[in-house]
């Protein structure tokens, strides 16, 4: 039970801080919450259905394509609705929540109440370490949510346009100063935001298929997340992450599966109260 | 002066009028005024903490829970009077808008909307999950407030709370008090500057505003006769927060022109289903775009230009 | 400027949208109302019972009508929710002025239906919603023609398990009046019938069922008895799989229509073989002539075989209304009351007669026969009951 609960949590927590690191960078950067970054993730997932089952394209090319896709459509988002809200957080909070409930309307419409699931990968389950056995499309949505993870610190770290965020992040008027073009850098970190979301939308989906409405729980835990690993911080939002995972499904298995996202809220208004600045956040100055 | 009292006037005139509406009406045209009062105490309510203060709370149909479930659980399982019950509700709300408002005092902005997000999510589970008591998603069935049930007895009933809810915000934000709330919105460190007791007016707020939604929800479940986890639900959050977006947040008559527009244009558009939802998530989406400050910024611009300028 | 034009555009053309809404006069024909999830997560009932409703009007109707009238039908949503199911039922009784109401497949909203039902006294006659308090309540304009938990558990399920011998159960019941319900009563049967069993409540919208699955393996059984509904259902079927609960234990979907939905296979892939599953329509077995002919007419219609059995049960229902009405010879409600207490009709699933005992869950219902299936290499085979059986369990 030990064993089972802890792999659920790390890969389900995998998959928190994959979707948490988009609200981060958006929150770093831009100051916005944006409230439909669930329903980014779930239109993701239909993308990848969609091409993957009705076009017969190869599940990993329809995976590039739908993350793409969402790419281009938060870069549409951030320039015709996010950008004038610039400085007003609470509006763009409004207008986001707004557009959630617009999304899920449409995928209702377009795709049905059904869940929709993409192909697996990859079958069948195997014994883990003689313990328990696993699902193998759970255990390849875990290896493909660190490799992207991986890949988007690596690009933080080495790229001038993580180096840019980073600066961005740190400081705005700095980095402004320093000739960094922000509202560019804003669309783009809005679109890699959304992205971000794609990415563990089409990673997941094949594990628990989409609905219209499963967007917002997504959103909710990794604003969870985000507040946990301190607001703006990339490594703090992965710890959360995974803190969540674990935490989630230890008390599921020990305490009740009913309140399992019980624990998630408590420790978000907790965290709030007694460390604002997140458990692993640097102090506000 | 001559102004003020001309305008009681026409108050009285309009009340006067509305209140012999439903006596032309149907029974199904005297539930959809009903509903539309429902809306106008939530909007009102959630108009005085959102749009006055700037507290964006995402849990003010949660609240309506509270209200709705307090009084629903104490007239089921103990058998109070349902309208001690409403009286309950409101209370109860109340002590939880308090106890929400201080807890959130520290927080500004997001962080505000998250954490009555966050509460409004853990009520929703406790309810889903003390089925026994609450009986989760399967309804609670409740007594209504009449013995006798009565479509127009139930409207007359949502009018004396809609005016009382419309009364209780006018006054607090044409108050002395309610210089101190426009202060507070605008700028909190400039309004302390100014010796306006921030700390008091936002904990006033939260409750006041909590209070009355737990009567507006207390009133609904016992017009209803069965309360289910819809009332706190996110999606009449939505419903809240679209009507008074499009009516124009932070105007008195903004919510209430939000909440009848809206509630009588989804009662038209029911015929299409599903398609609801998203008319007016669309028309949301662009009234708050394009005009944020709703119908009521639209019109007084319209009137501004009109006028030549003086 | 341009801006608020646009905006002036919009509003204007929702307005002129819901001008164009405005229902049409000309009340000739008699209509009824039917409720059920055309939206949510049962929406695929609501398919069902569009596709039952459209071959039940158009067969009544080539007979000639009702009142020598043509039979119309009001489908109102109810999004599978207790509150919009409520306000649909008043909806159709005030708004469309429909002369008795037929449908739900939800026990919650149902149970708030027919306090409406009481109130407005219009006559309501349940289809597939199963709770035993629906017409145990005694209501004089409540009827069910459609199957009881407690006429499925201990007519069907618990003849089933212990006439294969099962011996050890697990009961999965998820947190509805339906679920709950049916649980408390398979409790009930097991303890009579001395079989172990251990039981535990879930959450039908829940995606995760890895714990609770674990928790069930722990105990070991050799049946599950899962009362869940909608794709709920699919994610533990395949979940059971992957922790290798099954094919070990033999998993019984309680309900039967998420077991035939077209997205089974795609969700439970091969995981979803041998499971077993309540029905009262079998892909070739047919009980009368009547439901012959709604197997054909349904395959010319649609242009498939009928799978959801409960297209059928609101096909039946329909055809008792019509009856009724005729027999009833007005629209009142007392007179459809008293025609309906009457009734004696072949239906598809045989002949449809009303329990006139008062007391229990008997009293203005109607049980029909069902079947426990097992899906055998995508094909179904009849297990139960013995007199209809086309094969043997597997394992």
């Amino acid at each position: 039970m030990l064993a089972l609960s802890l792999t659920n949590g790390l890969v389900i927590g995998i998959v928190y801080a994959l979707t948490a690191l988009g609200v981060s960078l958006v929150v770093g950067i831009m100051n916005v919450v944006n409230f439909a970054h669930g329903e980014f993730y779930i239109l993701a997932g239909y993308f990848s259905y969609l091409f993957a089952h009705t076009l017969g394209i190869h599940p990993l090319a329809a995976m590039v394509i739908a993350v793409g896709l969402v790419f281009l459509l938060g870069l549409v988002v951030e320039y015709t609705l996010i950008r004038p809200t610039y400085g007003d957080d609470m509006y763009s909070l409004i207008l986001t929540f707004i557009l959630s409930i617009v999304f899920q309307s449409l995928f209702l419409l377009v795709f049905g109440p059904y869940p929709n699931k993409p192909p697996s990968w990859i079958k069948g389950a195997t014994e883990v370490f003689g313990l328990f056995h696993y699902g193998n499309q759970r255990l390849a949505a875990l290896a493909a949510g660190v490799v992207v993870i991986a890949l988007f610190f690596a690009m933080l770290k080495l790229t001038w346009f993580g180096r840019m965020i980073r600066a961005a992040a740190q400081d705005r008027e700095m980095a402004e100063l320093n000739g960094i073009n922000t509202t560019r850098l804003n669309l783009l970190s809005f679109g890699l935001g959304c992205a971000l979301a794609a990415a563990a939308g089409v990673i997941l989906a094949p594990v628990f298929p989409v609905t219209p409405t499963a967007g917002t729980p997504v959103a909710l835990t990794a604003f969870v997340c985000v507040v946990l690993g301190g607001m703006g911080s990339m490594s703090g939002c992965v710890l959360g992450g995974l803190v969540l995972g674990v935490v989630e499904n230890l008390g599921a298995a020990y305490v009740s599966t009913g309140y399992k996202h019980v624990f998630m809220f408590l420790i978000l208004i907790l965290v709030l109260l007694f460390r604002p600045a997140g458990l692993f956040g640097r102090r506000e100055v | 002066m001559v102004k003020a009292i001309d305008n009681r006037w026409w108050l009285a005139a309009a009340v006067a009028g509305f209140a012999a509406l439903p006596w032309g009406l149907g029974i199904y045209h005297q539930h959809v005024l009903i509903v539309s009062l429902f809306y106008v105490m939530m909007t009102a309510s959630w108009n005085l903490l959102a749009g006055y203060t700037g507290q964006v709370s995402f849990g003010h149909a949660a609240f309506a829970g509270i209200g709705a479930y307090a009084s629903g659980i104490l007239a089921t399982k103990v058998g109070l009077n349902p309208w001690l019950g409403v009286g309950a509700g409101t209370l109860a709300a109340a002590v939880f808008g308090f106890l929400l408002g201080v807890l959130c005092l520290k927080m500004g902005g997001i962080y505000l909307s998250l954490t009555t997000l966050g509460f409004s999510e853990i009520l929703h589970i406790i309810i889903n999950n003390e089925y026994e008591i609450t009986r989760g998603t399967m309804g609670l069935q409740v007594p209504g407030l009449i013995a006798e049930y009565s479509k127009l007895a139930y409207f007359y009933i949502f009018l004396a709370g809609a005016i009382i809810t419309l009364a209780v915000v006018h006054r607090l934000i044409h108050a002395n008090i309610g210089l101190n709330f426009r202060a507070v919105q605008n700028d909190e460190r400039a309004a302390a500057a100014l010796g306006v007791d921030v700390v008091r007016v936002r904990v006033l707020a939260f409750t006041v505003s909590s209070a009355l939604a737990g009567m507006a929800g207390a009133l609904y479940g016992h017009y209803l006769l069965l309360i289910t986890p819809q009332i706190p639900s996110l999606d009449q959050q939505f419903l809240v927060l679209s009507m008074t977006v499009i009516g124009g947040l932070g105007s008195f008559a903004g919510p209430v022109i939000g909440a009848f527009g809206l509630e009588i244009l989804s009662e038209y558009i029911r015929a299409y289903g599903e398609y609801h939802v998203l008319a007016f998530g669309l028309v949301a989406l662009i009234v708050a775009r394009f005009a944020p400050r709703g119908l009521v910024g639209v019109w007084k611009q319209f009137m501004d230009r009109r006028r030549p300028a003086a | 400027m341009n801006k608020k034009g646009f905006v002036g555009v919009i509003v204007l053309a929702l307005v002129g949208l819901m001008l164009a809404v405005g229902p049409a006069l000309g009340a000739d024909p008699v209509k009824i109302g039917v409720v059920g999830p055309r939206t949510g997560d049962a929406a695929a009932t609501g398919k069902a019972f569009e596709e039952g409703i459209q071959l039940a009007t158009a067969w009544v109707n080539a007979k000639g009508g009702v009142l020598g009238r043509p039979l119309e039908v009001v489908f109102e949503d109810t999004a599978g929710a207790p509150d919009k199911a409520a306000s649909g039922f008043e909806r159709l009784v005030t708004r469309d002025k429909v002369a008795m109401v037929l449908g739900e497949s939800h026990s919650s909203s149902a149970l708030a239906e027919i306090e409406v039902a009481n109130r407005l006294k219009i006559p309501f006659v349940v289809v597939e919603a199963w709770a035993d308090p629906i017409t145990a309540k005694n209501y004089r304009y409540v009827f069910r023609a459609g199957p009881s938990n407690s006429g499925v558990v201990n007519e069907t399920i618990a003849k089933w398990v212990q006439a294969s011998g099962f011996k050890k159960a697990y009961i999965v019941a998820e947190n509805s009046d339906w679920g709950l319900g049916i649980a408390q009563l398979t409790e009930a049967a097991l303890k009579k019938a001395a079989i172990p069993y251990e039981q535990l409540v879930t959450e039908r919208k829940s995606q995760d069922h890895y714990t609770e699955l674990t928790k069930i393996k722990q105990f070991g059984p050799d049946v599950v008895l899962a009362y869940v509904y909608g794709t709920g259902l699919h994610y533990f079927v395949a979940q059971a799989g992957e922790v290798g609960l099954t094919p070990k234990a033999v998993i019984l979907d309680g309900a039967g229509p998420p077991s035939l939905w077209p997205d089974y296979w795609t969700n439970v892939g091969d995981y979803g073989n041998l499971e077993c599953f309540v029905s009262s329509m079998h892909e070739k077995v047919e009980l009368t002539p009547l439901a012959k002919e709604f197997r054909e007419n349904y395959v010319k219609a649609f242009g498939k075989a009928p799978t959801d059995y409960k297209s059928r049960s609101i096909y039946d229902a329909v055809l008792i209304a019509a009856d009724a009405i005729n027999r009833a010879g007005s629209l009142g409600a007392e007179n459809l009351v008293t025609a309906l207490e009457k009734t004696d009709l072949l239906t598809t699933r045989g002949k449809a007669k009303f329990g006139m005992e008062k007391g229990g869950p008997e009293y203005h219902q109607w049980m029909p026969p069902m079947l426990v299936i097992q899906w055998q290499d995508k094909a179904q085979t009849v297990l139960y009951p013995p007199e209809a059986a086309t094969g043997q369990l597997k394992r």
